[in-house]
């Protein structure tokens, strides 16, 4: 075939381009979705500790989606000394298996953080996400007051844990799903991640850890603070022999 | 209108062109500026002004979207109509379709923008758009398909120049690039929200396949083609060499596919994936420095143009960027290298290297060339033209040099030990010391949309003189034909 | 079989010397093409000139 026939004929050109152009993202986006590897097994004592986020984590996100958090903070940890000194273990595969879209970002103006869950009080949050240069006074993230003052719309969670599970998330509708997940994550977890409960289990969890520090409405910042103190929890390093999660790398 | 200006305007769409020529430069000045509002905010954190539209989070996307798909898109829109219908020597296909390819794309760009403002996002970079404004683009786009095909089967001519192979690689790879890394769950039919449809490690590497090569085809491919029809011509010679440019379209197409998962070394993604990106990523260099050589050596034996004509150094000083910011490319691409550069300024650092100094100059070279042809008279003033190319030039290297040490300062800070072998510094101290070269950042950014501005400005004045000429030659007609009488 | 395909192309040593023989076989078929035959290359740098053909 001489190159002329490419040049000549629109239909030769497209296809051709089409081929060549196809093999890049075939060969390394396709094996992801098949080889067992890529994605880390977590268990203790048989229960998978990586789980879907509960419905007002799910909310939080949102709002760390909404507000474009992603574009400062990443939430990947790599595999290097200074950065497990600064942010902890390096990121599993498996912490994100939940997440729609990822959030791993690739800019740090401000720091990593994939394990900030549990290393502040509530209170330290709502301060910092209200006025950072009140608690770092260098800081140039932006203030986010509103948060305080927002209502969390949440009349649609039903709906948004339904299309989480229309993509892969293992919430349950049906009664054999429950169970399901009860077996998978333990009863405590398989709860509030009953879709038909999901009003009732956000509205708990914000009165019971009462977030934001204010008890007579659910604000986003309930919402955003407790998506905060989840991330980076859910896998205790301790559990695990030293090595075992580089067999997967 | 004269005898011989008469043919072209109507055996060429030349109206759709002007349209999208025009709403380019308006995208260009408003997403630029945003771009230095968003730097400026980074230096002086108060600007934020506490209000949600303005804050850096939503803006960002804003000034992404605006500079790429509103002033890139709007550039390739036009020069794409324009370079197909002149090398097939045929009227663009259709009437009524390029026309809604104008609105569709204007309507998609300003209603991502709008919506990123209020809160609505994928929070995918690059991919912000919600899923109606997603299928807006993809309908729009495959409308643009089906008028350059069209367009090329009814040519006169009957080789497709080179140009149009970059343009058709562009538009059939941003086809596929936006359908795959948008497919996403809507959380209800009246609901702007969606979940997207893969998750953590595979949404990874589909989200920089298609960012990537947003760059290497939107932002590459596309104005590779942009360059291989206007620098010929405002040269006035013939392309270099055209076995170089079958050569190199074909390794480039071929590897740019590969090289996405760069942007995640390091990460959770397997190794095996990212081992792969950083050897095409090496092996890119060649057809992108292929790409370069064949421009710059257009020049050839008539050097002195870069003296004479300030269009050809806009196009020349553009593919210099090119190869600058390809070979930087690949360098960043090497893991050692990455694990220092990524989640820095570097990064930033080197986009813009690629956006002001490759994209937005050889459009603005394009398009000092195109606008008189399209409007049938001079530019307003070529002295502007020359001071549009001295900011833009300042700008590009205080941007991309302030970066550079913010970015590799900043690395070095992060990684540096103490000798007790602890951290050496906090990272809000990394902070601080980012204060000076994000400053100059936004000063290189001011000069450039200064540029731009200027250029916005001349091309006004260009179109106002047009129609002065037009309606002072159509009154000579008028009193000749009283007086004949 | 699939999966031992996709499984053979996860073992590095197998991805790198694959993806180097198949992009330098392609890449020297094209450049042999191009640049072998001196009618073509004639003829192939003659497509050159179409931006100075057209008609306005």
């Amino acid at each position: 075939m001489k190159h002329e026939t490419i040049e000549t004929n629109a239909a030769w050109l497209i296809v051709l381009v089409f081929i060549v152009i196809s093999i890049g993202g075939l060969a390394e986006i396709v094996p992801l979705y098949f080889i067992d590897d890529t994605v880390e097994d977590v268990k203790v004592d048989g229960i998978e500790t990586v789980r879907p986020y509960s419905p007002l984590e799910v909310r939080g996100r949102d709002i760390y989606m909404r507000e474009g958090c992603y574009l400062c903070h990443s939430q990947m940890i790599r595999p290097f000394r200074d950065e497990a000194l600064r942010y902890g273990h390096y990121s599993l595969a498996a912490e994100s298996k939940f997440d729609h879209p990822f959030q791993w970002g690739s800019k740090r103006t401000g720091p990593d953080l994939a394990r900030v869950g549990k290393k502040y009080s509530n209170q330290w949050h709502v301060e910092h996400l209200t006025a950072p240069r009140s608690v770092v006074k260098e800081s140039i993230m932006p203030n986010y007051p509103w948060l305080l003052k927002t209502d969390l719309e949440y009349k649609d969670i039903a709906e948004r844990m339904k299309a989480l599970k229309m993509v892969g998330v293992p919430y349950s509708e049906t009664k054999a799903e429950y169970e399901a997940n009860v077996k998978r994550f333990g009863k405590d977890v398989a709860k509030f991640l009953d879709v038909n409960q999901a009003e009732n289990n956000l509205m708990a969890q914000a009165l019971a850890n009462n977030y934001d520090g204010n008890k007579s409405n659910i604000t986003e910042m309930d919402a955003l603070v407790a998506y905060l103190q989840v991330l980076g929890t859910m896998v205790d390093f301790s559990k695990f022999e030293d090595g075992y999660f580089s067999t997967f790398r | 209108m004269s005898a011989t200006s008469q043919v072209s305007p109507q055996s060429y769409n030349y109206d759709i062109v002007k349209m999208f020529t025009i709403m380019a430069l308006v995208w260009g000045i408003l997403g630029m500026f945003t771009g230095v509002y968003i730097a400026s905010e980074l230096t002086w954190p108060i600007l934020n002004f506490d209000t949600p539209e303005i804050t850096f989070g939503r803006l960002r996307p804003v000034h992404t979207t605006l500079v790429i798909f509103g002033f890139g898109g709007s550039a390739l829109f036009a020069t794409s109509y324009y370079v197909v219908q002149r090398t097939c020597q045929t009227r663009l296909w259709g009437e009524l379709l390029p026309s809604y390819t104008f609105w569709g794309w204007q309507i998609a760009v300003a209603s991502a923008a709008v919506s990123y403002m209020l809160g609505y996002t994928q929070a995918r970079e690059y991919a912000e758009m919600v899923w109606p404004i997603d299928i807006l683009i993809a309908v729009t786009w495959v409308a643009y398909l089906v008028i350059y095909v069209m367009t090329l089967r009814k040519r006169s001519q009957p080789h497709i120049y080179v140009a149009n192979w970059f343009f058709i690689a562009f538009i059939l790879a941003t086809a596929i690039l936006h359908i795959f890394n948008n497919m996403a769950m809507p959380v209800g039919l009246f609901s702007l929200s969606s979940y997207s449809l893969h998750a953590g490690v595979q949404d990874a590497m589909t989200q920089w396949w298609y960012g990537h090569n947003a760059v290497g085809f939107f932002l590459t491919a596309a104005f590779l083609g942009m360059m291989y029809y206007f620098v010929p011509k405002q040269a006035g010679r013939p392309v270099y060499s055209y076995r170089l440019s079958i050569i190199h379209f074909w390794a480039l197409i071929f590897l740019y596919m590969w090289v996405g998962a760069h942007h995640l070394h390091w990460t959770a993604l397997p190794d095996w994936t990212s081992t792969l990106a950083a050897t095409f990523s090496i092996l890119l260099l060649l057809p992108s420095w292929g790409g370069m050589i064949n421009g710059i050596m257009t020049l050839s034996g008539a050097w002195e143009r870069l003296r004479s004509d300030p269009v050809v150094r806009f196009l020349i000083v553009a593919l210099a960027f090119y190869g600058m910011s390809t070979f930087e490319g690949p360098l960043m691409s090497l893991k050692s290298v990455n694990a220092l550069s990524h989640y820095t300024d570097w990064t930033i650092g080197h986009v813009h290297s690629g956006a002001l100094g490759w994209v937005a100059m050889v459009t603005f070279g394009s398009f000092y060339h195109l606008i008189p042809r399209l409007w049938e008279t001079e530019f307003y003033s070529k002295r502007l033209i020359n001071v549009h190319f001295y900011l833009a030039v300042v700008g590009i290297i205080l941007y991309i040099s302030a970066l550079w040490v913010a970015g590799i300062g900043q690395g070095l800070m992060w990684r540096a030990f103490d000798s007790y072998g602890n951290l050496a510094y906090t990272f809000i101290e990394t902070v601080e010391f980012l204060h000076l070269p994000y400053f100059m950042r936004t000063l290189g950014g001011a000069f450039f949309v200064t540029g731009i501005i200027v250029m916005g400005y001349n091309t006004y004045m260009t179109i106002r003189k047009s129609r002065l000429e037009k309606a002072e030659f159509e009154a000579k007609i008028a009193a000749k034909m009283a007086s004949a009488q | 079989m699939l999966a031992d395909i996709f499984n053979w192309f996860t073992h590095l040593e197998n991805t790198k010397p694959f993806a180097l023989v198949l992009f330098f076989i392609t890449f020297v078929g094209i450049i042999v093409y191009v640049f072998s035959n001196k009618k073509r290359n004639k003829r192939l740098e003659s497509y050159k000139n179409i931006p100075f053909e057209e008609k306005d």
